[in-house]
């Protein structure tokens, strides 16, 4: 399991770096906006690899950690930043 | 710090606004900078969309599931060796041997099994009973890489085999044997409630057609695939008298391995009395030489038609050979034809055969295909040339290579997509 976590991790950091360039990131990140993406891309890859070993087995684990961890790198930054700022101004009303 | 990010940011806030694009378009070096900064982001977006929709069809549609592993057992298959990739992203497996009772003797189980847990989603684990044919095949290095290469997709691998087999025999009793290790890998955690497939090759394709039939699994078998049978015994029988098949009606020479006499031989004298038989099996047994003339005159006119068919020696009297066999063999190979049972099967028949099989002709593999489009039974044929009989040639030509890579990537993906 470690390779194939490893791989994951490699995959994670590929889709983050991918996601940076696209500019998936949302305005609010100002520093190190590509670290951010990559670490999130990793964990993520990571995450949902062990995720896929449990729902599909090791053999479609990669191909689930896959389309998983570009969906949230995708969605995830903008999303938490738009709640970031519903919450915010919730809090300043 | 924070003022140069906030500067580094700005062409791409401009470019995110169109109508500012058309303003500037006119002035200074913005326009030339622009495209590229809009085509990165753009380019990356729809590689990450072909990511997202390459991993959610691998892992969950049928369609990609089955594509994903007929791309990794292709290089398993035509290497006979375990690839790399899939060995990092295989599952663990494990290799148990158990026996099963069945009415007429004992069925000897290989399993290769994923050792991790059954997983959540369901299909996501699957199974396929393999009957390799005569002779023991166990130990067979391409059919233990075929086994370990399925178990590592995810695929539960039940290599079968029984006493009657090993001992170079086939006998249509031991279909019952099939349906109990079919039964046997139905109860595999995991599986319970899916549909099955079962492989066959060589003389294991009629045993397993006779399971494919019996009311007892016949709607859990999700497919048959037969590699390199035969569809009626008599018929091939007649090729082997004659040294020749009729294939788009020419005649076309075909000589068979010594081998295969030693299997018919075994089959068409089980009815014989016991001398007759013992003395025809061993002409075709490993270092048996040719009756004498005076052997020949002393056996009897059944076990001469047998004898002449099998030695090839009389070419032009086929037929008559043929009407000459004891209603006893007759019946036998009656009993031992898959074409006695097509009707009855529900499973989509997938058929292989190699061209130049020199263990039994591809006539009669083209002949099952053609009987099943007569009574529309859902089929598909592929005729191949890279096997030797039905295990991978070393050293094949690159152009064989992709051809019938390509043949056997299609009926792959085809085969595995019935229970993906």
């Amino acid at each position: 399991m470690l390779v194939l976590s490893l791989l994951w991790l490699f995959i994670g950091l590929f889709i983050g770096s991918l996601a940076w360039l696209a500019r998936c990131y949302p305005p609010s990140w100002q520093r190190l906006r590509w670290l951010r993406m990559l670490v999130l891309g990793a964990l993520v890859a990571l995450a949902s690899g062990w995720l896929g070993v449990l729902l599909t087995g090791r053999f479609f684990a990669t191909a689930l950690a896959l389309w998983m961890t570009v969906l949230c790198v995708a969605v995830l930054p903008r999303s938490s930043h738009r709640l970031y700022e519903r919450l915010h101004f919730k809090s300043h009303v | 710090m924070h003022r140069n990010d906030a500067q580094a940011n700005q062409p791409s806030l401009v470019s995110a606004v169109p109508t500012n694009n058309a303003t500037t378009s006119t002035s200074g070096s913005l326009p030339r900078a622009k495209p590229r900064r809009r085509f990165i982001p753009l380019a990356t977006r729809c590689l990450l969309g072909i990511l997202f929709l390459f991993g959610l069809l691998c892992s969950l549609s049928p369609w990609g599931r089955a594509f994903a592993r007929s791309t990794v057992l292709l290089p398993a298959l035509i290497t006979a060796s375990e690839p790399a990739p899939l060995q990092v992203i295989g599952e663990p497996i494990r290799h148990t041997q158990t026996t099963l009772p069945f009415q007429d003797g004992t069925v000897y189980l290989d399993i290769y099994a994923p050792t991790t847990p059954v997983p959540l989603l369901p299909h996501a684990r699957n199974g396929i009973l393999i009957l390799p044919g005569v002779g023991d095949q166990r130990q067979d290095p391409q059919l233990v890489n075929l086994s370990q290469s399925l178990a590592r997709a995810g695929i539960v691998t039940f290599d079968m085999t029984t006493d009657t087999l090993i001992d170079n025999d086939v006998d249509a009793a031991d279909s019952d044997g099939v349906v109990q290790a079919f039964q046997t890998l139905a109860r595999w955690p995991g599986l319970a409630g899916q549909h099955l497939g079962i492989m066959s090759f060589s003389a294991g394709v009629p045993l397993v057609c006779f399971a494919a039939a019996d009311p007892r699994i016949r709607d859990d078998v999700a497919y048959v695939t037969a590699f390199g049978g035969y569809f009626n015994t008599a018929d091939a029988l007649k090729i082997v008298g004659r040294r020749a098949m009729i294939v788009d009606g020419k005649l076309l020479p075909w000589h068979p391995v010594p081998y295969t006499l030693q299997v018919l031989a075994n089959v068409v004298t089980r009815t014989l009395p016991f001398d007759e038989q013992t003395s025809i099996r061993s002409v075709f047994a490993p270092g048996g030489t040719p009756l004498s003339s005076q052997s020949l005159a002393q056996l009897s006119p059944g076990g001469r038609a047998i004898y002449q068919l099998l030695m090839g020696s009389e070419p032009t009297k086929v037929d008559a050979n043929m009407a000459a066999l004891p209603p006893a063999v007759q019946a036998e190979l009656a009993e031992l034809s898959p074409s006695r049972v097509i009707n009855q099967i529900r499973a989509p028949i997938f058929l292989f055969h190699d061209r130049d099989d020199a263990f039994l002709p591809f006539a009669e593999s083209r002949d099952f295909a053609a009987a099943l489009t007569r009574i529309h039974h859902e089929h598909d044929y592929v005729e191949f040339h890279i096997f030797d009989h039905v295990e991978i040639q070393s050293h094949l030509q690159l152009a064989q290579l992709l051809t019938d890579g390509t043949h056997l990537f299609g009926a792959l993906n085809r085969v595995l997509q019935l229970n993906s």
